[in-house]
């Protein structure tokens, strides 16, 4: 498992494990962020990512993207 | 009687444009009671007898975010006879999971499967009556942006209003979980509303903190329901909460299965990637940014907002309102004061103002359009990167891009930023920007002290940057704003050419903010000013004077003058003409004029460059004193519309006299530092004041440099935790 944040620019990877608080985790789960999903790298500039997930477009800082790990 | 359609959706999925397109130009928009999360309510085009009511954007019906709160809240205690629910048929998965929330509530539901045009021109396909089946309500396929199947969306929200044909419960959850929800039902069904009663069970079963404060059910039902899930958990091996997440998400893919059939995409990446992919590159962001903002400051200040300006200052006001109202007054033989009062004081006041509404409202299109098109949300998230490193978040650039037109949306543009600590900030530093009105003083200062050097302009720019950055580090190492700024999450709207609609209705949603503030707060303080210009004491006699010099407004400024005087303008011209900032920063040009015998209107000298004109009032500065002027004009309380602005948003007397008392305290400080630091490096000795400017330097300093209190205690505890948690 790798944190997201250290993932290339047009990857895709399966979600394996989301950490964090309660609201943080629900917040993610909400846009579509849930283990087992895929998540597409749109772009990547140092750790801060755009991605794709479910056929949206989310943008994450990279505090977030770390708490997603695949 | 009224039917009620609720409108709810995710942000994004066009459901404000649908709105706009159902009622047309029947809206009313306000606040929600108690908190600044805007409220918009219409009523239908076609039948006045339905109220459409359009809830927040929201992702989910969870209590974590404030629009999530409001709208669940309406959903539940105010029971609109319909929800109609707006699904992005392009991104419908995910729009689907807050459908099954709304399902659940024991409303009618409708579902407008929108943005049917970009589903058809992605070749996907979607089997409208098979999703109605199996969600258990009517799907009516709608395009909001062009206007299809809106009203069909809204007849048949209306149809199931009144047939009260309550929405199904589709079979989203596994038998464990449908198992515990039954239990729990069975054990609160006398405590909720019968239609609402699976939504609490659920909610319960979630363990929802608001839910359980508010049934406040008793110790025993609560003891059984928490024996539901746990055992539930225990079966399904993980926690209440994800179960029914991730059951939801199971439940939409499996309807996805059966009802969606997408066509193969060409290539991974949509063109919206394509252009995110050069758009928020990690080199080319900053310089792209930088060459869109140059393009619009470019023609919303000196071509096209100009022209405008120009116009409406010089000719509609000068030569088709103010002119004829003197020659009418005279004819009809007003008295002298009606005569000042109405024409000099109210239009004139007014007028000032009102003018900057055209240069304002060319800026604000533009922004519009870079909103409309979806390059702001990528300016949010370009920013942040640079942000977070003082403390704020991303998506307080946009408040302050939109605040360098006029501060008073800029502050309303603040209600995006969902964490509350970060949105008082950027509510505080928003003003620092200097905005349209505040340019004339910069004129003013450069061409009377400086000959209209180049380098005045920017360097306001650059003092409004900079004092943004200070107060944000300073502030985040204050307790009520400490933390970080919350970590940066935003979905971003695919690409599409702006909606010539949606545009001019933004624009002029900021716009007439603005206007509406000129018509109130403008205008009683114009009367008031007016009357403390004009009157005063002369000769003995109380009444209307000639000079200014004998005003009430002189004496005032008088008193209070030498306030001022560390700063270097302790003289009661400039003093009132600060004051007079406060009710347009404008003002401080055309103050300056009368006060120092500028023959003429100075700020039709600022205009033209007509330097010379302005000489009376350099010879009352040094050019020191002249730049310390400015920069507590520039960065001290704003005028009184955008203190109204701040009031609104921070929704407490406390904070709003905190953060003016902040804005004037922060405005004296540097103003101080410069004016005794700068007469120091000249030679002129070192005195008391010298000390005190050097004592607020150092404290600026400490405050600026100090770490963060509590942080090194926190990493101990944690350290703590981690060395106790360790076998």
């Amino acid at each position: 498992m790798m944190p997201l944040s250290l993932a290339k620019q047009g990857d895709t990877n399966y979600i394996k494990k989301i950490s964090g608080r309660d609201d943080v985790r629900q917040h993610l789960a909400e846009l579509g962020f849930v283990v087992g999903e895929a998540v597409t790298v749109v772009t990547e500039a140092g750790g801060d990512m755009i991605l794709n997930v479910k056929g949206c477009r989310v943008a994450l800082g990279k505090s977030m993207a770390n708490r997603i790990l695949v | 009687m009224d039917i009620k359609i609720a409108l709810a959706g995710n942000p994004n999925s066009g459901k404000t444009t649908m709105f706009n397109d159902l009622t047309g130009s029947t809206q009313r928009v306000g606040n929600w009671p108690g908190v600044t999360v805007e409220k918009k309510e219409g009523r239908l085009k076609h039948d006045k007898n339905v109220i459409i009511q359009d809830l927040p954007g929201i992702y989910s019906l969870s209590p974590y975010t404030l629009e999530e709160v409001i709208a669940r809240d309406y959903l539940l205690n105010e029971t609109p006879d319909v929800i109609l629910n707006i699904v992005d048929g392009s991104n419908i998965e995910r729009n689907l999971y807050l459908t099954t929330q709304l399902l659940e509530i024991g409303c009618p539901v409708v579902v407008a499967l929108n943005m049917i045009d970009v589903v058809r021109k992605n070749g996907d396909v979607i089997d409208v009556e098979k999703l109605s089946i199996e969600l258990g309500c009517p799907v009516v396929v709608t395009s909001a942006r062009q206007g299809e199947g809106t009203r069909e969306a809204a007849e048949m929200a209306i149809l199931q209003a009144k047939a009260h044909q309550q929405a199904g419960h589709p079979h989203v959850f596994e038998g464990p979980v449908e198992h515990a929800v039954a239990h729990i039902e069975e054990g609160i069904k006398n405590h909720v509303p019968a239609s609402h009663l699976r939504w609490y069970s659920i909610k319960l079963f979630e363990r929802d903190e608001k839910v359980i404060q508010q049934l406040a059910l008793g110790h025993e039902v609560m003891a059984g329901i928490e024996d539901a899930v746990t055992t539930c958990e225990n079966e399904m091996d993980d926690d209440a909460e994800s179960i029914i997440t991730n059951e939801r998400y199971a439940y939409i893919s499996k309807l996805m299965d059966v009802s969606v059939k997408k066509a193969p995409r060409k290539g991974n990446l949509t063109i919206s990637d394509k252009i995110d992919r050069v758009v928020t590159n990690r080199w080319l962001a900053l310089p792209i940014f930088a060459a869109v903002m140059v393009v619009i400051y470019f023609i919303a200040i000196t071509t096209i907002g100009a022209i405008v300006t120009d116009f409406t200052n010089d000719t509609l006001f000068g030569e088709w309102i103010i002119a004829p109202m003197h020659g009418w007054m005279e004819t009809i033989g007003a008295p002298l004061w009606l005569d000042g009062l109405l024409v000099d004081g109210i239009i004139g006041g007014v007028g000032a103002v009102l003018g900057f509404v055209p240069q304002m409202l060319v800026l604000f299109l533009m922004l519009a359009i870079l909103e409309e098109v979806g390059y702001m949300a990528r300016v949010a998230f370009i920013m942040d990167r640079i942000f977070r490193k003082f403390g704020l978040s991303g998506k307080s650039f946009i408040p302050m891009l939109i605040g360098s037109g006029c501060s008073v949306p800029g502050i309303m543009a603040s209600r995006t930023i969902e964490n509350e600590r970060d949105r008082r900030m950027t509510v505080m530093t928003t003003s620092f920007i200097p905005c349209g009105a505040k340019m004339p003083i910069v004129g003013l200062i450069a061409g009377a002290l400086f000959g209209g050097a180049w380098w005045v302009a920017p360097s306001a720019y650059f003092i409004g940057v900079a004092a943004v950055i200070v107060s944000g580090i300073i502030l985040k190492k204050t307790k009520p704003f400490a933390g970080e700024p919350a970590p940066f999450v935003m979905e971003l709207p695919a690409y599409h050419a702006p909606q010539v609609g949606g545009v001019l209705r933004s624009m002029w949603e900021r716009g007439w903010s603005f206007i509406k503030r000129a018509g109130t707060v403008i205008l009683l303080a114009s009367i008031v000013i007016w009357f403390l210009s004009s009157y005063g004491v002369a000769d003995g006699n109380f009444g209307m004077v000639e000079d200014m010099d004998t005003s009430i407004l002189a004496a005032i400024g008088g008193a209070i003058a030498p306030i001022f005087a560390p700063l270097g303008f302790g003289n009661w011209q400039a003093t009132v003409a600060t004051v007079m900032g406060l009710v347009a920063k404008e003002e401080v040009v055309g103050v300056f004029g009368v006060l120092y015998g500028v023959s003429g209107d100075a700020m039709t000298m600022v205009e033209e460059g007509a330097f010379s004109g302005l000489a009376p009032i350099g010879a009352h500065f040094t050019m020191l004193s002249a730049y310390s002027f400015l920069l507590f004009n520039l960065l001290c309380a704003p005028c009184f519309a955008a203190m109204g602005a701040i009031r609104r948003e921070m929704n407490s007397a406390k904070w709003t006299a905190f953060a003016i008392a902040y804005l004037c305290v922060f405005a004296y400080a540097i103003a101080l530092i410069v004016y005794q630091l700068g007469m120091l490096f000249t030679g002129h000795g070192f005195t008391v004041a010298t000390a005190i400017a050097l004592v607020v330097l150092a404290f600026l300093l400490f405050m600026l440099l100090r770490p963060t209190p509590g942080r090194n205690k926190s990493k101990l505890a944690a350290a703590r935790t981690r060395a106790a948690g360790s076998p």
